[in-house]
Protein backbone atom coordinates (compact mmCIF):
# COMPACT_ATOMS: atom_id res chain seq x y z
CA UNK A 1 0.00 0.00 0.00
CA UNK A 2 1.33 3.42 -0.97
CA UNK A 3 1.20 6.24 1.59
CA UNK A 4 -1.44 8.81 0.75
CA UNK A 5 -0.16 11.87 -1.14
CA UNK A 6 -0.04 15.12 0.81
CA UNK A 7 -1.46 18.32 -0.60
CA UNK A 8 0.00 21.78 0.11
CA UNK A 9 -2.62 22.31 2.77
CA UNK A 10 -1.58 19.16 4.52
CA UNK A 11 -4.73 17.22 3.68
CA UNK A 12 -4.43 13.59 2.68
CA UNK A 13 -5.74 12.49 -0.67
CA UNK A 14 -6.35 8.78 -1.05
CA UNK A 15 -6.94 7.82 -4.66
CA UNK A 16 -9.83 5.39 -4.87
CA UNK A 17 -8.55 1.97 -5.82
CA UNK A 18 -10.62 0.09 -8.38
CA UNK A 19 -12.57 -2.62 -6.64
CA UNK A 20 -15.18 -5.28 -7.34
CA UNK A 21 -17.67 -6.57 -4.76
CA UNK A 22 -20.05 -9.46 -5.34
CA UNK A 23 -22.04 -11.94 -3.26
CA UNK A 24 -23.40 -15.20 -4.61
CA UNK A 25 -25.45 -18.06 -3.20
CA UNK A 26 -24.15 -21.56 -2.47
CA UNK A 27 -24.62 -22.66 -6.07
CA UNK A 28 -21.79 -23.59 -8.48
CA UNK A 29 -23.97 -22.24 -11.30
CA UNK A 30 -23.40 -18.72 -9.96
CA UNK A 31 -19.60 -18.88 -10.27
CA UNK A 32 -19.78 -18.05 -13.98
CA UNK A 33 -21.25 -14.64 -13.11
CA UNK A 34 -18.22 -13.83 -10.96
CA UNK A 35 -15.85 -15.02 -13.70
CA UNK A 36 -17.53 -12.70 -16.21
CA UNK A 37 -17.61 -9.75 -13.79
CA UNK A 38 -13.90 -10.21 -13.03
CA UNK A 39 -13.05 -10.45 -16.74
CA UNK A 40 -14.93 -7.17 -17.32
CA UNK A 41 -13.21 -5.54 -14.33
CA UNK A 42 -9.79 -6.68 -15.55
CA UNK A 43 -10.44 -5.32 -19.03
CA UNK A 44 -11.77 -1.99 -17.75
CA UNK A 45 -8.73 -1.46 -15.52
CA UNK A 46 -6.11 -2.89 -17.88
CA UNK A 47 -4.99 -5.73 -15.64
CA UNK A 48 -2.13 -7.54 -17.45
CA UNK A 49 -3.41 -10.70 -19.23
CA UNK A 50 -1.09 -13.03 -17.28
CA UNK A 51 -2.43 -11.70 -13.97
CA UNK A 52 -6.03 -11.78 -15.18
CA UNK A 53 -5.72 -15.40 -16.27
CA UNK A 54 -4.05 -16.58 -13.05
CA UNK A 55 -6.64 -14.84 -10.86
CA UNK A 56 -9.49 -16.14 -13.05
CA UNK A 57 -8.22 -19.67 -12.49
CA UNK A 58 -7.92 -19.13 -8.73
CA UNK A 59 -11.47 -17.73 -8.55
CA UNK A 60 -12.83 -20.68 -10.51
CA UNK A 61 -11.07 -23.22 -8.29
CA UNK A 62 -11.92 -21.68 -4.93
CA UNK A 63 -15.47 -20.56 -5.68
CA UNK A 64 -16.32 -23.89 -7.25
CA UNK A 65 -14.93 -25.70 -4.18
CA UNK A 66 -16.80 -23.47 -1.76
CA UNK A 67 -20.16 -23.64 -3.54
CA UNK A 68 -20.00 -27.34 -4.46
CA UNK A 69 -18.89 -28.74 -1.09
CA UNK A 70 -19.30 -26.07 1.59
CA UNK A 71 -23.07 -26.06 1.99
CA UNK A 72 -24.43 -29.61 2.19
CA UNK A 73 -28.20 -29.22 2.32
CA UNK A 74 -28.23 -25.67 3.64
CA UNK A 75 -28.15 -22.07 2.53
CA UNK A 76 -25.51 -19.41 2.91
CA UNK A 77 -23.45 -16.97 0.92
CA UNK A 78 -20.04 -16.49 -0.66
CA UNK A 79 -18.65 -12.98 -1.01
CA UNK A 80 -15.92 -11.83 -3.36
CA UNK A 81 -13.80 -8.70 -2.98
CA UNK A 82 -11.22 -7.72 -5.58
CA UNK A 83 -8.96 -4.70 -5.06
CA UNK A 84 -6.51 -3.41 -7.62
CA UNK A 85 -3.52 -1.48 -6.24
CA UNK A 86 -0.71 -0.02 -8.37
CA UNK A 87 1.52 -3.02 -7.67
CA UNK A 88 -0.86 -5.87 -6.86
CA UNK A 89 -4.26 -7.40 -7.18
CA UNK A 90 -5.81 -8.63 -3.93
CA UNK A 91 -8.76 -10.98 -3.60
CA UNK A 92 -10.71 -11.86 -0.46
CA UNK A 93 -13.22 -14.71 -0.57
CA UNK A 94 -15.47 -15.24 2.43
CA UNK A 95 -18.11 -17.93 2.83
CA UNK A 96 -20.51 -19.06 5.53
CA UNK A 97 -20.02 -22.74 4.66
CA UNK A 98 -18.62 -25.51 6.83
CA UNK A 99 -15.04 -25.00 8.06
CA UNK A 100 -12.57 -25.90 5.32
CA UNK A 101 -8.92 -24.89 5.08
CA UNK A 102 -7.80 -25.64 1.51
CA UNK A 103 -4.17 -25.10 2.52
CA UNK A 104 -4.32 -28.26 4.64
CA UNK A 105 -5.00 -30.41 1.58
CA UNK A 106 -2.22 -32.80 0.57
CA UNK A 107 -0.28 -31.93 -2.55
CA UNK A 108 -1.28 -34.15 -5.47
CA UNK A 109 1.26 -36.50 -7.03
CA UNK A 110 1.92 -34.78 -10.37
CA UNK A 111 4.34 -37.46 -11.58
CA UNK A 112 1.82 -40.26 -12.21
CA UNK A 113 0.95 -41.60 -15.68
CA UNK A 114 -2.21 -40.80 -17.65
CA UNK A 115 -3.95 -43.94 -16.37
CA UNK A 116 -3.04 -43.30 -12.74
CA UNK A 117 -3.69 -39.58 -12.59
CA UNK A 118 -6.62 -38.08 -10.66
CA UNK A 119 -7.84 -34.48 -10.63
CA UNK A 120 -8.62 -34.24 -6.90
CA UNK A 121 -6.53 -31.63 -5.12
CA UNK A 122 -5.14 -30.23 -8.34
CA UNK A 123 -7.21 -27.03 -8.19
CA UNK A 124 -5.81 -25.93 -4.84
CA UNK A 125 -2.31 -26.89 -6.01
CA UNK A 126 -2.73 -24.56 -9.01
CA UNK A 127 -3.90 -21.71 -6.76
CA UNK A 128 -0.93 -22.07 -4.40
CA UNK A 129 1.55 -22.12 -7.25
CA UNK A 130 0.01 -19.33 -9.34
CA UNK A 131 -0.63 -16.78 -6.57
CA UNK A 132 2.14 -14.90 -4.76
CA UNK A 133 0.39 -15.29 -1.41
CA UNK A 134 -2.51 -17.41 -0.18
CA UNK A 135 -3.85 -17.27 3.39
CA UNK A 136 -6.76 -18.91 5.19
CA UNK A 137 -8.54 -17.75 8.33
CA UNK A 138 -11.62 -19.03 10.13
CA UNK A 139 -13.21 -15.80 11.32
CA UNK A 140 -16.72 -15.08 12.69
CA UNK A 141 -17.98 -18.51 11.58
CA UNK A 142 -16.71 -17.89 8.04
CA UNK A 143 -13.96 -19.28 5.82
CA UNK A 144 -11.85 -16.34 4.68
CA UNK A 145 -9.24 -16.82 1.95
CA UNK A 146 -7.01 -13.96 0.84
CA UNK A 147 -5.00 -14.05 -2.38
CA UNK A 148 -2.34 -11.68 -3.61
CA UNK A 149 -0.94 -11.50 -7.13
CA UNK A 150 1.79 -8.98 -7.91
CA UNK A 151 1.37 -7.07 -11.16
CA UNK A 152 5.02 -7.23 -12.17
CA UNK B 1 -16.26 -21.29 -24.81
CA UNK B 2 -16.24 -21.87 -28.55
CA UNK B 3 -15.64 -25.38 -29.81
CA UNK B 4 -15.13 -26.16 -33.50
CA UNK B 5 -14.17 -29.45 -35.10
CA UNK B 6 -12.74 -30.62 -38.38
CA UNK B 7 -11.26 -33.86 -39.66
CA UNK B 8 -7.98 -34.08 -41.54
CA UNK B 9 -6.28 -37.30 -42.69
CA UNK B 10 -7.86 -39.40 -39.97
CA UNK B 11 -7.19 -36.86 -37.20
CA UNK B 12 -10.04 -34.98 -35.52
CA UNK B 13 -8.88 -31.44 -34.81
CA UNK B 14 -10.82 -29.78 -31.97
CA UNK B 15 -10.32 -26.04 -31.54
CA UNK B 16 -11.13 -24.61 -28.09
CA UNK B 17 -11.71 -20.87 -27.76
CA UNK B 18 -12.21 -18.79 -24.61
CA UNK B 19 -11.90 -20.25 -21.13
CA UNK B 20 -12.11 -23.91 -20.15
CA UNK B 21 -13.27 -23.77 -16.52
CA UNK B 22 -15.95 -25.18 -14.22
CA UNK B 23 -18.63 -23.33 -16.19
CA UNK B 24 -17.60 -24.36 -19.69
CA UNK B 25 -16.04 -27.79 -19.11
CA UNK B 26 -19.38 -29.71 -19.14
CA UNK B 27 -19.93 -28.54 -22.73
CA UNK B 28 -16.36 -29.45 -23.71
CA UNK B 29 -16.79 -32.82 -22.00
CA UNK B 30 -19.96 -33.43 -23.99
CA UNK B 31 -18.28 -32.55 -27.28
CA UNK B 32 -15.27 -34.72 -26.49
CA UNK B 33 -17.51 -37.66 -25.50
CA UNK B 34 -19.33 -37.27 -28.81
CA UNK B 35 -16.08 -37.34 -30.77
CA UNK B 36 -14.91 -40.46 -28.96
CA UNK B 37 -18.30 -42.16 -29.33
CA UNK B 38 -18.01 -41.47 -33.06
CA UNK B 39 -14.93 -43.67 -33.16
CA UNK B 40 -12.13 -41.09 -33.27
CA UNK B 41 -8.77 -42.65 -32.48
CA UNK B 42 -6.58 -39.60 -33.01
CA UNK B 43 -7.56 -36.20 -31.59
CA UNK B 44 -5.53 -32.99 -31.86
CA UNK B 45 -6.66 -30.16 -29.58
CA UNK B 46 -6.02 -26.69 -31.01
CA UNK B 47 -5.45 -24.35 -28.03
CA UNK B 48 -4.48 -21.30 -30.13
CA UNK B 49 -7.48 -19.27 -28.94
CA UNK B 50 -7.82 -20.93 -25.51
CA UNK B 51 -7.50 -18.09 -22.97
CA UNK B 52 -7.05 -20.13 -19.77
CA UNK B 53 -7.75 -23.57 -18.31
CA UNK B 54 -8.60 -24.54 -14.72
CA UNK B 55 -8.60 -27.99 -13.11
CA UNK B 56 -12.12 -28.60 -14.45
CA UNK B 57 -10.67 -28.28 -17.95
CA UNK B 58 -7.72 -30.50 -17.07
CA UNK B 59 -10.26 -33.14 -16.05
CA UNK B 60 -11.72 -33.09 -19.59
CA UNK B 61 -8.26 -33.46 -21.13
CA UNK B 62 -7.29 -36.29 -18.79
CA UNK B 63 -10.56 -38.12 -19.43
CA UNK B 64 -10.00 -37.90 -23.18
CA UNK B 65 -6.39 -39.04 -22.85
CA UNK B 66 -7.42 -42.09 -20.83
CA UNK B 67 -9.87 -43.10 -23.57
CA UNK B 68 -7.37 -42.47 -26.36
CA UNK B 69 -4.90 -45.29 -25.92
CA UNK B 70 -3.38 -44.08 -22.65
CA UNK B 71 -2.81 -40.65 -24.13
CA UNK B 72 -1.11 -41.84 -27.34
CA UNK B 73 -4.12 -40.75 -29.41
CA UNK B 74 -4.25 -37.20 -28.01
CA UNK B 75 -2.05 -34.29 -29.03
CA UNK B 76 -2.29 -30.60 -28.13
CA UNK B 77 -0.82 -27.53 -29.76
CA UNK B 78 -0.87 -23.72 -29.62
CA UNK B 79 -0.88 -23.36 -25.82
CA UNK B 80 -0.46 -19.78 -24.56
CA UNK B 81 1.80 -19.00 -21.60
CA UNK B 82 -0.99 -19.37 -19.02
CA UNK B 83 -2.19 -22.74 -20.32
CA UNK B 84 1.42 -23.90 -20.56
CA UNK B 85 2.00 -22.84 -16.92
CA UNK B 86 -1.05 -24.81 -15.75
CA UNK B 87 0.17 -27.85 -17.69
CA UNK B 88 3.63 -27.52 -16.15
CA UNK B 89 2.37 -27.10 -12.56
CA UNK B 90 -0.05 -30.01 -12.86
CA UNK B 91 2.50 -32.31 -14.47
CA UNK B 92 0.32 -32.59 -17.60
CA UNK B 93 3.24 -31.38 -19.76
CA UNK B 94 4.95 -34.66 -18.98
CA UNK B 95 2.03 -37.03 -19.54
CA UNK B 96 0.32 -35.39 -22.53
CA UNK B 97 1.86 -34.74 -25.95
CA UNK B 98 2.17 -30.97 -26.34
CA UNK B 99 3.41 -29.40 -29.60
CA UNK B 100 4.10 -25.82 -30.61
CA UNK B 101 2.25 -25.77 -33.92
CA UNK B 102 -0.45 -27.66 -35.78
CA UNK B 103 2.13 -28.85 -38.32
CA UNK B 104 4.28 -30.28 -35.52
CA UNK B 105 1.29 -31.93 -33.88
CA UNK B 106 0.09 -33.61 -37.07
CA UNK B 107 3.48 -34.81 -38.21
CA UNK B 108 3.67 -38.59 -37.83
CA UNK B 109 0.33 -38.72 -35.93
Amino acid sequence: MHPPAKTRKGCHIVAAMPSLRMTIGPDPGQVAGVSQAFADFAQAHKVPPAVRRSVSIALDELLNNATAYGFPGRGGDVSVEVDLAPDRLSVTLSDSGKPFNPLEMAEPDTALSVDERQIGGLGIHLVRRMMDDVAYHRRDERNVITLTKRLA
Amino acid sequence: MDITMRAQNGVTIVALGGSLDSNTSPKAQQEMDGILAGGAKKVAVDCTTLDYISSAGLRVMLGAAKKLNGGAGLRLFGLNQSVREVFDISGFSKILAVFNSEADALRGF
